[in-house]
């Protein structure tokens, strides 16, 4: 079976920084793996590449064995590659159930009438109910970054990209997102490349890590075996892990 | 002093013309909210539209059917508007960012200049106006010409399909969204390119629907979108760039200065009250009445 997704000898540079040097990672399908490194090793970098957002100068990316190079964003978005961004990309002015179904109906534009259910449900999994009708950017950051992850599942997708979905989240906030990637995962089999600092999570979450450091791919394991590495101990600045 | 009925009589038609103008900048104020640029040839598309009404009044309708020449004439303008899109725009939209508004500038004033000399070279600068049987009105003592009331009930139709589209449809909530986050509805799996076209087409067509329904009071003329171009900006700049409800507000307002300012003050200066205005809301509320100052990217 094909890997859900993968990139091949991506790179990037912008002027003088080689962004991503000859990045080659690929998440199983039905695989949850977690993606870290230091500030500026590039992990936003390969996140914009395989969504679209930049167009890679060499290498190539695929979802689900077919090659999505040069598609533009609505388009892999639309062939089940769901991201979610690390300042959270809301429509402020529409309420939280318009923020859903929008996501609904931009992957699904022919549906008959489940766009409303399948809201009613992800309100409930938000626990964004007192909300539902409350403008986005009236939510707190926690809020609006389950609302995130709310748009992201409205459309089973086959493959999530999540930026650093937990950064600067309370605790409970946390724990309900933790759930829902979880339960995306069990009950519809969706791949989920996590990138995070909150290494607590990424214990829990995923069984493999990839580390990035300055543009490349540094090491790959779970995360105890990658925290023992030199290497990686180094490119933290001589922090260990944690 | 002065009778009640003048006052009566201002208000009614400051409220009928201010319709108009908030139509123009409607469509101003909506292909920004979405597209983030200026479409300096917006007066343009409002020529067409009083010259398609004419044509098709004059030609082919007759002057009973100006209804329908009104709804086939901003139908031409929306086609037009996608053409526009789709040829001279989109390719501006396929690339990055970086001054795409400026290009954008660069690109509607060249067809504006465009389509002003067109109109010139063909129909050269003679003034039309298409006939209009309608008789005039009497709202209580007072006479109204025909053709302004039916400008204002129809622009009145036209505001509420607009908003029902907006608020009730799919693709309203798509435009919606747009207004949003360009990146937001790109992630989302929506083609902001095709959100565009639609939003230029809409947009432009406003401005033609304000053309073909004020062709038979303003006259068509190659440079008649002028004026209501200027009335448009002013409106968007008191009523804040990027606002529905601050264009349609402050299109109402500018409709009842002017009137009350050219019945009270002096009619020769009627074009300068609204100028007060927008002097007036810059130095009071600089983003003007319902402008926000940022948006969330």
């Amino acid at each position: 079976m094909a890997a859900a997704l993968e990139a091949i000898g991506l790179r990037k540079r912008f002027g003088a920084l080689q962004a991503a040097n000859d990045v080659t990672l690929s998440v199983d399908a039905g695989e949850i793996r977690g993606l870290i490194g230091p500030n500026g090793a590039g992990k936003t970098t390969l996140v914009n590449l395989v969504t679209g957002v930049y167009r890679p100068d060499a290498g190539e990316v695929k979802l689900a064995g077919q090659s999505i190079g040069g598609l533009a964003m609505h388009e892999i978005a639309r062939r089940g590659l769901v991201r979610s961004f690390q300042v959270t990309r809301l429509f402020g002015g529409l309420t939280v159930r318009e923020n859903l179904l929008t996501a609904f109906y931009a992957r699904r534009p022919s549906a008959n009438d489940d766009g409303e259910a399948q809201a009613e449900r992800m309100i409930r999994l938000t626990t964004l109910g007192p909300l539902a009708d409350t403008q986005a950017k009236k939510l707190s950051g926690g809020q609006r970054a389950l609302l995130q992850m709310g748009c992201g599942f409205m459309v089973p997708g086959s493959c999530y990209v999540l930026d650093e979905p937990f950064a600067g989240i309370n605790p409970v906030i946390k724990e309900v997102i933790l759930d829902m990637i979880v339960e995306m995962n069990r009950e519809q089999g969706a791949a989920f490349l996590v990138v995070s600092h909150e290494m607590a999570i990424i214990r829990k979450l995923c069984p493999q890590v990839t580390v990035m450091m300055e543009g490349r791919v540094a090491a790959q394991g779970t995360l105890d075996e990658v925290a023992r590495l030199p290497a990686v101990v180094a490119g933290y600045l001589g922090k260990a892990l944690e | 002093m002065y009778s009640t009925e003048l006052v009566v009589q201002t208000f009614i038609s400051g409220i009928m013309i201010g319709v108009l103008y908030a139509l123009m900048a409607l469509g101003i104020t909506f292909i920004y909210s979405i597209m983030r640029m200026i479409n300096w040839a917006m007066g343009e598309f409002y020529m067409i539209g009083s010259y398609l009404q004419y044509m098709l009044v004059a030609w082919l309708l007759g002057p009973d059917l100006w209804w329908l020449a009104i709804v086939v004439s901003t139908a031409g303008v929306f086609v037009l508007g996608l053409l526009t899109q789709w040829s001279l725009l989109k390719p501006i939209f396929k690339k990055p960012p970086e001054a795409r508004d400026d290009y954008a500038t660069v690109v509607t004033l060249a067809l504006l200049l465009m389509l002003r000399s067109l109109a010139t070279g063909i129909a050269g600068p003679n003034q039309f106006t298409p006939g209009s049987n309608l008789p005039i009105v009497m709202v209580g003592p007072m006479p109204l010409a025909g053709a302004r009331v039916a400008a204002f009930v129809f622009a009145l139709v036209a505001l509420a399909a607009f908003w029902a589209v907006l608020r009730y449809t799919w693709y309203g909530l798509a435009l919606r969204a747009a207004s949003q986050s360009r990146v937001g509805v790109q992630t989302a799996g929506i083609d902001v390119l095709r959100v565009d076209r639609v939003a230029f087409g809409i947009g432009v067509a406003l401005a033609g629907l304000a053309g073909a329904l004020l062709a038979p009071v303003f006259l068509v003329f190659p440079t008649n979108g002028l004026i209501t171009t200027v009335k448009g900006f002013e409106i968007v700049v008191i009523g804040g760039l990027g606002s529905i409800p601050g264009a349609l507000i402050a299109g109402v307002l500018l409709g009842l200065i002017e009137s009350f300012g050219a019945a009270f003050v002096d009619s020769a200066y009627q074009n300068i009250y609204g100028f007060a205005l927008v002097l007036l809301v810059l130095v009071l509320k600089p983003t003007g009445l319902f402008g926000e100052r940022g948006r969330e990217a």
